[in-house]
């Protein structure tokens, strides 16, 4: 059970393993996330990602254990980056292990659909047609209303 | 600065930084704590939009975020001395 936030890219093979440890339980589900070449209108070609680096800290702790709550899991793990990050680098790891598949499942789908909406980080997109803060989409936030209106189990 | 005067920490982030061109500052706000019994984020607001058209525009933005302590408030969240209080657009990570 634990968050890390850094520069470098994400080691998603030595997480898993750290994460499923010599006994890996019954249901293991991970989530990466990469840095796209385009966004809804125009070609990307690098991504800065600003955070508040207490917070955010603070926001993944507070997810991870609500996420260990709510689906019984025996161990999470969330990895965000920040900085300057180029076109399909990691920038977001998920792992969680429970005693079953839907349980895990729900909990990385849990993680990040809040983590998108709750945890202070914001992306600028550089590409060629210059420079821009990423606008939240209401389809996160929607996502994320999931979790709070009982549609979700 | 009399001595004991009551201040908090202001943070700023992403878009709001940019057009403030500021990203932390210690705040004093002895005046309005004295006038008030408790002072909230909507006074701190106010008090920062006095600072001039800039101010007020960014601050008073309808989706603008406010984090009390690394949580996030209302503007009715009563803050104090020592607090941190932070002001940003809505989140866009993962």
């Amino acid at each position: 059970m634990s968050v890390a936030l850094q520069t470098e890219a994400i080691d998603v093979a030595a997480e898993y393993t750290q994460l499923v440890g010599p006994r890996p339980g019954a249901a293991v589900a991970t989530f990466t996330g990469y840095v796209r070449d385009h966004s809804d209108q125009h070609a990307v070609t690098e991504l800065e990602l600003e955070h508040y680096p207490e917070m955010a800290r603070k926001v993944m702790w507070d997810l991870g254990q609500l996420a260990a709550e709510r689906f019984g899991l025996s161990n999470w793990r969330i990895v965000h980056r920040f900085g300057l990050l180029a076109v399909s680098e990691t920038i977001v790891w998920v792992g969680a292990v429970a005693d079953h598949r839907g349980e895990a499942i729900s909990a990385c789908e849990l993680i990040m659909d809040t983590l998108k909406t709750d945890a202070p980080f914001w992306k600028r997109e550089q590409g060629p047609a210059g420079e821009q803060w990423v606008a939240s989409r209401d389809s996160d936030i929607a996502r994320r209303a999931r979790w709070q209106s009982g549609e979700t189990q | 600065m009399a001595s004991g005067s009551v201040s908090i920490t202001i943070k700023l982030f992403s878009a709001l930084r940019e057009a403030l061109g500021e990203s932390e500052f210690e705040l004093a706000i002895s005046d309005i704590s004295k006038a008030s019994e408790q002072v909230d984020v909507a006074a701190i607001k106010a008090l920062l939009s006095q600072r001039g058209a800039a101010w007020k525009e960014a601050l008073n933005q309808p989706n603008l975020v406010h984090a009390l302590n690394h949580k996030v408030v209302f503007t009715d969240a009563v803050v104090s001395e020592g607090d941190e209080l932070a002001f940003f657009p809505p989140m866009t990570g993962g």
